[in-house]
C-alpha cells in the first residue's frame, strides 16, 4: 500500500478546517424540527441534568455528526489516493525514454491518438502513481535526443516535461538516449579498468529504464546496460497496414537537360495486399499517375519520365485512393516523397587579365548574366592579399587566368589561357600556327561547339599530368585540355585570344570570339567547370537533419522557404555555405536571393523521410542492447487505485447520513 | 339503569361498565359527616337496621327509637341506637389544562371516563357527588344523587373542554373555596405542573379531604417517541426546549421521569394519599374494575 498525496500541505491545512467547520456548525446552526409536546416540564429537567456533561455527550452520541465526519476523513483517505502497485521501481529512480519519431505517429492505437500520445498517456501515469520519494527523469529520442527533465522528485516538474515533449518527422536512434541515460547510472572511470589505484568518485546510480517505443531502430550493440534496468514497452499493434514511399529522386538527362526521369521506390509494409494510384505533380500541377498493386512485404520501383522541363521544379509524388483523395494507411507521412529539380546555380568567376574584351563581353550575355557573377582583375591582383585569401579559400567557383600564372594553385577549378598551370604541365611544341582537326564533342565543356573554322595565329600544344582530358586537338597536339587536380579541374587554352605584342599592343590572336561557338563555349565553361549546372536533382535530407548548402559566395543572405510557406532569412557563411536547421517538415524547400525587387531561385533541397526502419510501423518484438535482448512488456502494470471506491463509500455514508437525518426528523 | 345507558353519551362509559361499576362502592379511610342518609355508615348513629348501642333516654327523645323489651325487662327506657348510614361527598376533580389534551385517547378523555365512572360509584351509592373541572368550568358543575344524575353528570363531564391553563394550585384553590365541606377528593391530572403539585395538594389535606391521586400520563410521555434534534413547544405556555434527542438523552428523560413519580409517591404516601398512576392506553374498564380494585381503592 502506497500513498499519493493530492495535495499540498497548504490545501491540506484548509482540508482540515472543515471537520472542525462541520463540528462547529453543528452547535451554531443546528436544524430543530419544532414539535409540540403536552409539556415541556420533564424535557426541561432532563436537559437541565444534560448540561452538566452535555457538550461531549452531545458529540459522542450524534450519529449523523459522526457519519460526516466519517465521510470527511474518507474523502482525505480518497485524496491520499491509497493503491498497490504490483511492480514498484527497484530503485527508487526512473529513466523514462519515449521515442518521438516519425513512427510513432502511426494511430494503431485504441486509446489514443496516436502512439505517441499512448506512449505519453503510460507515462503520464506513471508519473502520477509515483511515490514521492522517488525521482524520475524523462528522455526523448528521435534522429537525436534530449533530457526533456533531469531526476527529480516533482511530479509537477515531470508532468510539465511531458506536457513539452512533441511528436516529430524524423528517423530514431535510440543510442544517444541511452548515452544520457547511462552517463547517471554508470559512471566512467577515468582510467582504464583494473588500475587500482583508480577509484570511482561518483557511486552508481541504478536505475530503472523504460523505453517507450515502437522499435523502430537499429539494434544498439555497443551499449552496456550496467546498472540500468530496461524495460521496453511496446507501443503499438501488430496488426497495422502501412505503404510507404522509401525512396524518390528526380534528374535531368544530362544530354538533353529539359528531359527529367522521376523514379522511386514503394513498399507495403502490411499484412494486406495493397493496390493505389501513384500520383505525379510538378510545381503543384498534376502531371501523371500509375496504379500500383503491392502484396505484403512487396516492393515496387516506379519511374515518370517528364519533358520539357528546363526550368528549376519541384517534383511530388502521392500515394492516392481511387477517388484521387489521400491514401489512409496508419502512417500518412511517408504516402507523399519530394524531390527538386536544381536551377542553374549562380557561379562567382574571377577573371584575372591585362584585358581582354571578348571574354568579358562573352561573360556578360544575358544567359551567362543569370548564372554567374565575374569579377574582373588586372594581373597585379596576384601580389595582393584578398587574391591570397580568395585563392586558398576556395570563394570562386571558378578563377580564369589570362595569360598568367598564380605562384600556387588556388582552392578551385581554374580556367588557364595562354599559361601553364603549374610545372606538371608542358608546352610540346613551338608557338606556331595551329590547325584544329577534332574535338572531344561528347564532352560538356565541347557540347554544341563548331570549331573547324576557328582561325589561331599563335599557339602551341600541350600535355598536362596523368588523367589529362584532350578536348581540342590541333595538328601539333592538345590545344584544349582538362586535367584533375585534387577534387578541381584545370582547363588549359593553349593559344591566347589576345595577345600583347612588344610594344604592349593588344593583338587578337584567334576569330573564335566572332565565331557562335565563343559565347557557348563560354556558357559551358560557366555550366560545367564553374559548376552553375552541377547536379541537377536537388539534395533530400531527412527531416530535422542540419542541411549543409553552397551558394554563390557574393550573396550575403539567402531566403529559404518550404512551399509557398513565410521565407527564413539565413546568413551565408564566410565561403558561401549556408546552414538551415528548420527542417522538420517534409517538402520542398527552397532557396532564393533578392537582389533589389527580383527574386532569385538560387538553390532547392527536399526534406523525405525515406526511412524504411519508421515506414515498417509494426512494432518490434524485441531489439538487442549491447549482449541483452529487451523483450517488450506490453504495457507496464498499473498501479491499482482505491480512492475512486473511497469516493463511492463516501458518497453511500453522505447518502446514509441523509437518510437517517430525514428518518430521524420525520 | 340500563335504559339511561343506552339513551346517555356512550363515549365516556359503556353500557357494561355501568353495570359493573353499579356494584363497586368508593372506599373512604376516613367517616364523613354526612348531611342525608345515606348507604353509608357514620359515626353518627341513627335509624338504620344495624345495632349500634343503647343510651339511656332523655326526654325528647324520639319515642320510637325507646327498646320496649329492654324496658319490660329492666323497666328502664333506653334508647336502641343504630348505626346510622349516611351519604359522602365523593368529588372528582379533572385538570383540564392545554397538557391533558395529547395523546390519543387524550389524557383528558381518559380523565373524563375516570371522573364520569368514579361519579357514577358514587350515585349508585346514593353519595353526593361532584364532579368538577378545575377552574372556571367548575363553576357550573352540578351536585347529584341518586342513579338518576347520571345524565346529567355525564352531560356535564361530556361538555368539559381543555384550555383552561391555570396551575394545578390554583385550580385547586378555586375548588376549595367554592366547596366547603369534606369526603373524598379524586384529583385526575398529569400532575406537569411547572409550579409543582405539592402545594395543591397540600391545601386538600389540610381540608381534611381524603384524597385520591389519579395519575394520568399518555404512552407518549412515558417512552416518547422522539428522536434528533427537536425544538420542544410546551402546549401550554409556548416555552420552548431545544434539545438533541438521542438514546443517551432518552435514557436520561426516563431517569427524570421516574425520579417525579418517586417524589409524588413519597409525597402521597406520607400523606396518607392514594396515588394511582393511570396510563392512558390501559382501558377505563379496566383502571376501574380491577386496577383500583387490587389497590383497594373501590371494592
Amino acid at each position: 500500500m502506497s500513498w499519493i498525496s493530492m495535495l499540498t500541505p497548504v490545501q491540506w491545512a484548509l482540508f482540515s478546517l472543515i471537520p472542525a467547520g462541520i463540528i462547529l456548525l453543528y452547535f451554531l446552526k443546528l436544524r430543530r424540527e419544532p414539535v409540540q409536546i403536552p409539556s415541556t416540564f420533564l424535557w426541561a429537567r432532563t436537559v437541565e441534568d444534560l448540561h452538566v456533561n452535555s457538550l461531549f455527550q452531545r458529540i459522542r452520541k450524534n450519529l449523523l455528526l459522526f457519519l460526516q465526519l466519517l465521510a470527511i476523513l474518507l474523502a482525505a483517505f480518497a485524496l491520499l489516493s491509497p493503491g498497490f502497485r504490483g511492480e514498484r521501481s527497484n530503485f527508487g529512480r526512473t529513466i523514462y525514454l519515449i521515442d518521438t519519431s516519425a513512427s510513432m505517429m502511426a494511430d494503431d492505437v485504441d486509446d489514443a491518438e496516436n502512439r505517441f500520445e499512448a506512449a505519453r498517456k503510460q507515462i503520464r501515469e506513471r508519473i502520477d502513481t509515483m511515490p514521492s520519494s522517488d525521482t524520475a527523469m524523462l528522455i526523448t529520442f528521435s534522429d537525436r535526443s534530449e533530457v526533456m527533465q533531469s531526476y527529480t522528485g516533482d511530479r509537477a516538474k515531470l508532468r510539465d516535461a511531458l506536457n513539452r515533449v512533441q511528436l516529430t518527422n524524423r528517423t530514431t536512434d535510440i543510442y544517444g538516449a541511452l548515452k544520457a541515460a547511462d552517463g547517471l547510472a554508470n559512471p566512467r572511470r577515468s582510467s582504464t579498468m583494473g588500475d587500482t589505484a583508480d577509484i570511482q568518485v561518483a557511486d552508481a546510480m541504478n536505475a530503472d529504464l523504460v523505453i517507450y517505443s515502437d522499435g523502430g531502430f537499429p539494434d544498439v550493440s555497443e551499449f552496456n546496460v550496467g546498472n540500468l534496468a530496461p524495460t521496453y514497452i511496446r507501443i503499438g499493434s501488430d496488426d497495422v497496414e502501412n505503404v510507404g514511399i522509401v525512396a524518390f529522386t528526380a534528374d535531368r538527362n544530362i544530354e538533353t537537360p529539359d528531359e527529367v526521369k522521376a523514379y522511386g521506390t514503394v513498399v507495403n509494409y502490411g499484412k494486406l495486399a495493397q493496390s493505389f494510384t501513384l500520383s505525379l505533380y510538378v510545381n503543384g500541377q498534376w502531371r501523371d499517375s500509375t496504379g500500383v498493386q503491392l502484396d505484403p512485404g512487396e516492393e515496387s520501383g516506379i519511374s515518370f519520365p517528364l519533358t520539357g522541363q528546363e526550368d528549376a521544379a519541384s517534383i511530388e509524388i502521392r500515394l492516392e485512393n481511387e477517388d484521387d483523395l489521400p491514401y489512409q494507411d496508419a502512417l500518412p507521412l511517408d504516402n507523399v516523397a519530394y524531390a527538386g529539380l536544381r536551377p542553374m546555380r549562380t557561379v562567382s568567376v574571377l577573371l584575372i587579365t591585362e584585358g581582354n574584351r571578348p571574354m568579358e563581353v562573352g561573360m556578360s550575355t544575358a544567359n551567362a548574366k543569370k548564372m554567374s557573377i565575374v569579377d574582373v582583375q588586372p594581373t597585379s591582383y596576384l601580389d595582393s592579399e584578398e587574391y591570397a585569401a580568395r585563392a586558398s579559400s576556395g570563394l570562386d567557383d571558378l578563377i580564369v587566368y589570362d595569360r598568367c600564372q598564380p605562384k600556387d594553385m588556388p582552392a578551385t577549378n581554374t580556367f588557364f589561357i595562354g599559361a601553364l598551370p603549374s610545372n606538371e604541365w608542358e608546352w610540346t611544341s613551338d608557338p606556331g600556327q595551329v590547325l584544329l582537326i577534332d574535338s572531344d564533342r561528347t564532352h560538356p565543356l565541347m557540347r554544341y561547339l563548331e570549331l573547324y573554322s576557328l582561325l589561331i595565329f599563335e599557339g602551341r600544344s600541350v600535355k598536362g599530368p596523368e588523367g589529362t582530358q584532350e578536348l581540342l586537338a590541333s595538328d601539333s597536339g592538345a590545344v584544349l585540355s582538362l586535367a584533375p587536380r585534387e577534387g578541381f579541374q584545370d582547363l588549359v587554352l593553349a593559344f591566347e585570344i589576345i595577345s600583347t605584342d612588344d610594344e604592349g599592343n593588344l593583338l587578337t590572336n584567334t576569330n573564335w570570339f566572332s565565331e557562335r561557338s565563343w559565347p557557348v563555349f563560354l556558357l559551358n565553361v560557366l555550366r560545367h567547370l564553374a559548376g552553375a549546372a552541377d547536379e541537377s536533382a536537388a539534395g533530400t535530407f531527412r527531416p530535422g537533419e542540419t542541411v549543409r548548402l553552397r551558394v554563390a559566395s557574393e550573396l550575403p543572405e539567402v531566403d529559404i522557404a518550404r512551399g509557398s510557406g513565410t521565407p527564413e532569412t539565413v546568413m551565408t557563411g564566410s565561403n558561401g555555405f549556408i546552414q538551415f536547421v528548420d527542417t522538420d517538415a517534409p517538402g520542398v524547400y527552397q532557396v532564393t536571393s533578392s537582389e533589389g525587387d527580383e527574386q532569385e531561385l538560387v538553390e532547392m533541397f527536399c526534406i523525405n523521410l525515406f526511412s524504411s526502419l519508421e515506414s515498417n510501423v509494426k512494432p518490434r518484438q524485441n531489439f538487442d542492447l549491447g549482449y541483452e535482448a529487451i523483450q517488450a512488456e506490453g504495457t507496464t502494470e498499473r498501479r491499482m487505485e482505491y480512492w475512486r471506491w473511497l469516493l463511492l463509500i463516501v458518497l453511500l455514508v453522505l447518502a446514509g447520513e441523509w437518510w437517517l437525518y430525514n428518518h430521524r426528523i420525520a | 339503569m340500563g335504559m339511561s345507558a343506552t339513551t346517555e353519551p356512550t363515549e365516556l362509559l359503556s353500557p357494561s361498565l355501568l353495570a359493573k361499576l353499579e356494584r363497586l362502592e368508593l372506599v373512604s379511610r376516613k367517616v364523613f359527616k354526612g348531611r342525608m342518609k345515606g348507604e353509608r355508615r357514620s359515626k353518627r348513629k341513627g335509624e338504620s337496621v344495624e345495632f349500634a348501642d343503647f343510651r339511656n333516654y332523655v326526654p325528647g327523645d324520639d319515642l320510637r327509637l325507646i327498646d320496649w323489651n329492654l324496658y319490660a325487662r329492666l323497666d328502664q327506657l333506653f334508647l336502641k341506637l343504630f348505626q346510622e348510614e349516611q351519604d359522602l361527598h365523593i368529588y372528582a376533580l379533572i385538570d383540564c389544562s392545554e397538557s391533558m389534551n395529547f395523546s390519543e385517547p387524550s389524557k383528558l378523555h381518559v380523565a373524563k371516563q375516570l371522573a364520569a365512572a368514579i361519579g357514577y360509584i358514587g350515585l349508585c351509592r346514593a353519595d353526593r357527588v361532584s364532579v368538577q373541572a378545575l377552574g372556571s368550568q367548575g363553576r357550573s358543575a352540578p351536585v347529584l344523587r341518586g342513579r338518576g344524575g347520571l345524565w346529567q353528570l355525564l352531560q356535564y363531564v361530556d361538555s368539559i373542554e381543555s384550555g383552561d391553563n391555570l396551575s394545578l394550585h390554583d385550580g385547586i384553590k378555586d375548588f376549595s373555596l367554592r366547596n366547603s365541606g369534606t369526603g373524598v377528593v379524586v384529583l385526575i391530572s398529569d400532575l406537569m405542573d411547572k409550579d409543582g403539585f405539592d402545594s395543591a395538594l397540600r391545601m386538600l389535606i389540610g381540608r381534611r379531604m381524603d384524597v385520591y391521586v389519579m395519575h394520568v400520563l399518555s404512552p407518549e410521555e412515558i417512552d416518547p417517541p422522539l428522536q434528533g434534534d427537536r425544538r420542544l413547544i410546551d402546549s401550554e405556555d409556548g416555552d420552548e426546549t431545544e434539545i438533541t434527542i438521542n438514546a443517551f438523552v432518552l435514557k436520561k428523560y426516563q431517569e427524570t421521569l421516574e425520579s417525579f413519580i418517586g417524589s409524588i409517591k413519597s409525597f402521597c404516601s406520607r400523606r396518607s394519599i392514594s396515588y394511582l398512576p393511570v396510563r392512558t392506553d390501559q382501558g377505563v374498564e379496566d383502571v376501574m374494575t380491577r386496577y383500583l380494585r387490587e389497590r383497594g381503592v373501590v371494592r
